[in-house]
């Protein structure tokens, strides 16, 4: 059986859907980060699609950079929560709650 | 010869590298560089020196921009565009980043404390200044992509600098939202790809007029594209994370995204949305109209209830956006809108340093109103400043008329430019909605000028403590103050500057 | 160049006296002072040098500001701005020897007052309509600080009050200004805001109406035009009764200057098209003004309430578009200017010598201060027009006009001079006859001779115009003759 781009691209769009509920739903921030890595991992695959329909390498170099920056990502990300999480010992942006108004 | 080795013998077809045209990012680069060795080989170097340094490398980064000014040309194979846009956001960019190195070389302690900001930061702020100036010059949407990174990635840690918790919750709140935007920017970057073939800006310019195009896979990339641009704009309805993070961070870094992250938010809005995608206006143009309508109005409203001046200039900076947006929905069909935009951006970004340049000093004056936030912000700190500190009173009467746009001030100019874009490319009725967010808007800085001049002083005013010495500070402000003031009595060349700037991609 | 000397002189002066260091407040007086007096001699040159009969603009001025915007400095007097300029130049250095004792920060005080006159002074001579816009706006600030920082008890909600007001309108017609400029780009290539460039440009009646609605915002708060004029008794009452003489005196004439010169030659349509409106607004507010008058026991919001009504006066004279309307209409922004900072002043001397304000706390004080019962008797027979005094002339005037343009109006408006008859005598007799119940005003002082000096040039002002009204009148004739005519223009 053959599956055309169009199955990939749904593929990509649900990951991304998924990606963007968890950001809004889930409460734990590590879990809030690994929903963006999935956002970020469903656009690759759709440019990873596009360029084999496109016929052209810019599709493929994209998702490396993409993957480059989710690593870099990482680094900063979770170096922010290990900080707030020895202040505080709980990652849940309920408790993060000093600035509102 | 066999053909085969005929063409090993020729060399490899590589782009060619134009290092004139990013001379003045490689010279933020090298500077960003060199002051991290300096921070990690000489630990005991005072905030001075390093202040010194990092106005060197932005000395070096203006001297190469002026070098590069007659130069129009797309180097890198369309991946950067020496543009009017690219040279003004240059200028503009440098000019907040040694009005910011002088508020981080200032530092938020106060007399006899120790300062608690790392010596990182100076660094930091010149890899941020690196990723903006970069974004400013970007024509192709992977080079956005990377540009817009690079700044945010500094600016997380920038936010987070201090020990203090508001400013660590504040750093996680703009990551996580931050990274969240830019999932969506990509997405929207992918869609366009799709759809076009290319992320070349200039290739996407000639695609949208292509009828064969897969117009709702372009539309669907546009939709997203513009959600990650008002994210990072931060503009209604995606405007939730900027009056927290404005509070929580250290005061300099605040005035640093407030102004910096705008004027490279908007120069990139402008080029994607009026230049590239300026064929598709029929159908964008109503979602930002929408979204400058809201963002007026709600930064405006909001602004009103605030007690707190940082997070008052945060929703006065989300209704500044709102202006802004008008000139980029009439930046598409009349050239107006695009040089509108940058001078707004150019006033704006000095009158809004200045604001926060004034709460770094008042919040010198004593102990911090809660220790978790660790700054001294509230409205009620500025009660009879007036008789207490009157330079100071003085400016920030000064930024908040200008703010509010009264003239002969800078902000005047500006805003009166944003409303003729908007009245020619025939949106007289979002100028009047304008009209109505600047009467809102004067309402709260008003305020603050209310509390500053007309309440007298609480408490005792002995009990307050000196600001102790702020040279640096003190630079800073009397720049921030006469640039404001200078501009808004002879704007001519600046407009004429930014005339200059209409022309995008190419 | 003689013009923009007197424009700036005052602004150099507010520099000047912000310079004087802390320790030495008192010299502050001395300059401020100075710098008023240096812009009266100069607005005195400049009334000498006018050329009378001449209905254009003179002694002016052009230079580049904002080319790219199409904005120049473009400055210039005629008959109706010159007795205007004057008036702003005598009153302010009364309002400065008025200020002499102030204790509270008089440095700032007088600089700002200063501020306040080159704006005014400003708003007057522009004839770039964007200048006219900035020195308009520009009004607001010192206006502002001076009413908050320096007013009574309410004076925070009257500052705020005053400047959201007049700032709405401003933008509102800064809207009209933009629309107007780009109008004329569209149909002459020319981007400029020259006033007499835009005058000539034919404009559609249907574009004057919300032309005109726009500016009309902004000049009939400004005025302010019944029942626009909510803000004015606060920020009269809670401003320092100096600053009062020239909101009073001098920046309500901002808004009637305005319907004078841009709303009427501008928009001659639309003018007539809203003037029936107006008509009915300007007698609206002089009757309903008048009974609020009546009811006042402050002195102070009294006045406050009778400058209003007597503006309806000057408004009814201009929108009655012919001659004498319009004369009289300038001729009565100037008496007004006079009686009406003459009343200020005196409710500010009884004020500073009893502390109150309030009418039934006074009572024979003929007895006490007769000298200063003279100089009030003479400008509150001023302010309700009895024949050979200033008030007279204008009052006439506006109301022949109004009468010559529609009788219902100007019987109305007659009534109206009646009612202030009653209120301003009655308050006269209540405070200054009668019999000396109060034990504290037994020992009220006269009139010292700081304040002769202020009240001296009013009483003669009043006086001297009231008898010969012919110079003033001679001079704004012509420029009143060619407004007429502009407003008459038959359109496209």
């Amino acid at each position: 059986m053959r599956v055309g781009p169009g199955a990939y691209l749904l593929l990509s769009a649900i990951l991304f859907a998924i990606g963007v509920a968890g950001v809004l739903i889930r409460r734990n921030a590590i879990v809030v980060f690994m929903c963006i890595e999935l956002m970020l991992n469903a656009v690759n695959l759709s440019f990873i699609t596009f360029a084999k329909t496109n016929g052209s390498l810019d599709g493929q170099v994209l998702a490396f950079f993409v993957m480059v920056v989710a690593a870099a990502e990482v680094v900063v990300g979770l170096g922010i929560l290990v900080a707030i999480f020895r202040k505080r010992s709980s990652t849940s942006v309920d408790d993060v709650n000093l600035l509102k108004g | 010869m066999h053909p085969l080795a005929q063409a090993t013998t020729q060399p490899l077809p590589l782009p060619e590298v134009d290092w004139r045209a990013i001379a003045p990012e490689l010279a933020l680069a090298v500077a960003g560089v060199v002051l991290l060795l300096v921070v990690a080989f000489w630990p005991r170097a005072g905030r001075g020196v390093l202040a010194g340094l990092t106005l060197a490398g932005l000395a070096a980064a203006a001297a190469l921009t002026v070098w590069n000014w007659d130069l129009e040309r797309v180097a890198f194979e369309g991946a950067v565009s020496l543009d009017g846009i690219t040279r003004y956001a240059r200028a503009v960019l440098l000019a907040v980043g040694a009005l910011a190195t002088l508020m981080v070389a200032q530092g938020d302690s106060r007399e006899g404390e120790p300062d608690d900001s790392p010596p990182e930061v100076f660094p930091l702020l010149l890899f941020a200044l690196l990723g903006m100036v970069l974004l400013a010059a970007a024509s192709d949407l992977l080079v956005v992509f990377i540009a817009l990174e690079i700044l945010s990635l500094s600016l997380y840690v920038m936010a987070g600098e201090t020990r203090r918790l508001a400013a660590q919750e504040a750093a996680m709140k703009y990551f996580l939202l931050g990274a969240f935007s830019s999932a969506f920017l990509l997405y929207g970057i992918a869609l366009c790809y799709g759809a076009t073939g290319s992320t070349n800006l200039l290739e996407i310019a000639d695609a949208t007029g292509d009828p064969t195009a897969d117009g709702t896979l372009l539309l669907a990339g546009v939709g997203l594209l513009a959600v990650g641009f008002l994210f990072k704009v931060s503009a209604v309805p995606f405007h939730m994370w900027t009056p927290d993070v404005y509070q929580g961070t250290p005061t300099p870094v605040a005035a640093f995204m407030a102004a910096a992250t705008k004027v490279a938010g908007f120069a990139v809005f402008l080029r994607v949305f009026a230049g590239a995608l300026g064929g598709l206006v029929v159908s964008w143009r109503p979602v930002i109209a929408g979204a400058a309508v809201l963002t007026m109005l709600v930064g405006a409203a909001l602004a009103v209830v605030q007690t707190d001046l940082k997070r008052m200039l945060a929703y006065s900076s989300i209704s500044h956006a709102g202006y802004l947006l008008v000139g980029v929905a009439a930046a598409a069909t009349v050239p107006a809108g695009v040089s509108a935009s940058m001078f707004y951006l150019l006033t704006y970004a000095f009158m809004v340093m200045g604001a926060f340049m004034v709460v770094q000093y008042v919040s010198r004056l004593g102990p911090p109103d809660d220790d978790a936030i660790g700054e001294r912000s509230s409205l009620e700190d500025y009660r009879g400043l007036a008789r207490r500190h009157p330079w100071a009173a003085g400016l920030l009467a000064v930024f908040m008329l200008a703010l509010t746009g009264i003239p002969p001030l800078s902000g005047f100019w500006a805003k009166y430019y944003v409303f003729l874009a908007g009245i020619e490319a025939g949106l007289t009725w979002l100028v009047v909605v304008a009209v109505i967010s600047s009467v809102i808007s004067a309402f709260f800085y008003l305020r603050v000028l209310v509390v500053a001049y007309l309440q007298e002083p609480v408490g005792d005013p002995g009990a307050e403590t000196a600001p102790g010495r702020t040279p640096a500070l003190g630079v800073a402000l009397g720049l921030a103050g006469l640039l404001t003031v200078a501009i808004g009595l002879a704007p001519e060349a600046l407009i004429a500057a930014a005339r200059s700037a209409e022309r995008i991609l190419g | 160049m003689l013009l923009t000397a007197t424009l700036f002189a005052p602004l150099a002066g507010a520099l000047l006296v912000a310079l004087v260091p802390a320790a030495r407040q008192e010299s502050a007086r001395l300059v401020a002072l100075a710098a008023s007096l240096v812009t009266l001699g100069l607005a005195v040159v400049l009334a000498a040098r006018f050329q009378t009969g001449d209905a254009g603009f003179q002694l002016g001025m052009t230079a580049e500001w904002v080319p790219a915007f199409g904005v120049s400095y473009r400055v210039g007097v005629d008959g109706v701005s010159l007795p205007l300029v004057l008036l702003t130049a005598v009153l302010t250095p009364l309002a400065i020897a008025g200020s002499w004792r102030m204790a509270d920060r008089p440095r700032t005080y007088l600089a700002l007052l200063l501020v306040l006159e080159t704006a005014m002074l400003g708003v007057f001579v522009s004839l770039d309509l964007f200048l006219f816009y900035v020195f308009w706006e520009a009004v607001l600030v010192p206006a502002y600080f001076l009413i908050g920082s320096f007013g009574g008890e309410r004076r925070v909600y009257a500052a705020v009050k005053f400047f959201v007001y007049t700032l709405l309108g401003g933008l509102l017609m800064l809207v009209g200004i933009i629309a107007l400029f780009w109008l004329h780009q569209q149909a002459t290539g020319t981007p400029t805001f020259d006033y007499e460039a835009l005058v000539d440009f034919q404009k559609a009646p249907s574009t004057q109406r919300w032309l005109f609605a726009a500016f009309f915002a902004a000049f009939a708060i400004k005025t302010p035009v019944w029942p626009f004029h909510t803000w004015l008794p606060d920020a009269y009452t809670e401003a320092p009764t100096t600053t009062t003489v020239l909101l009073a005196g001098v920046m309500s004439k901002l808004g009637v200057y305005g319907f004078l010169r841009f709303a009427l030659p501008l928009f001659p349509d639309g003018a007539r098209w809203a003037q029936p409106v107006l008509l009915t607004l300007a007698v609206v507010g002089i009757l309903y003004c008048a009974l609020v008058a009546t009811m006042q026991r402050d002195f102070k919001t009294l006045v406050a309430y009778s400058s209003v009504s007597h503006l309806g006066f000057i408004v009814l004279g201009i929108f009655a578009f012919n001659l004498q309307g319009l004369q009289g209409g300038v001729f009565y922004m100037v008496a007004h200017g006079l009686v009406i900072g003459g009343l200020f002043f005196i409710t500010g001397m009884l004020e500073e010598r009893r502390g109150t304000r309030r009418i039934e706390e006074f009572g024979g004080l003929q007895q006490v201060v007769p000298r200063m019962g003279g100089v009030m008797l003479v400008i509150t027979l001023g302010s309700v027009a009895l024949p050979g005094l200033v008030g007279f002339v204008g009052e006439f005037l506006t109301l022949l006009g109004a009468f010559l343009e529609n009788r219902v109006y100007a019987v109305l408006a007659t009534v109206g001079v009646i009612l202030g008859a009653v209120y301003l005598l009655w308050a006269y007799q209540r405070m200054w006859h009668g019999p000396l119940e109060r034990e504290e005003n037994r020992s009220l002082p006269d009139l010292t001779r700081r304040e002769w000096a202020i009240l001296a040039p009013l009483v003669a002002a009043i006086i001297v115009l009231g008898l010969f009204p012919r110079p003033v009148l001679d001079r704004v004739e012509p420029s009143a003759q060619r407004v007429v005519e502009q407003t008459q223009a038959p359109s496209p």
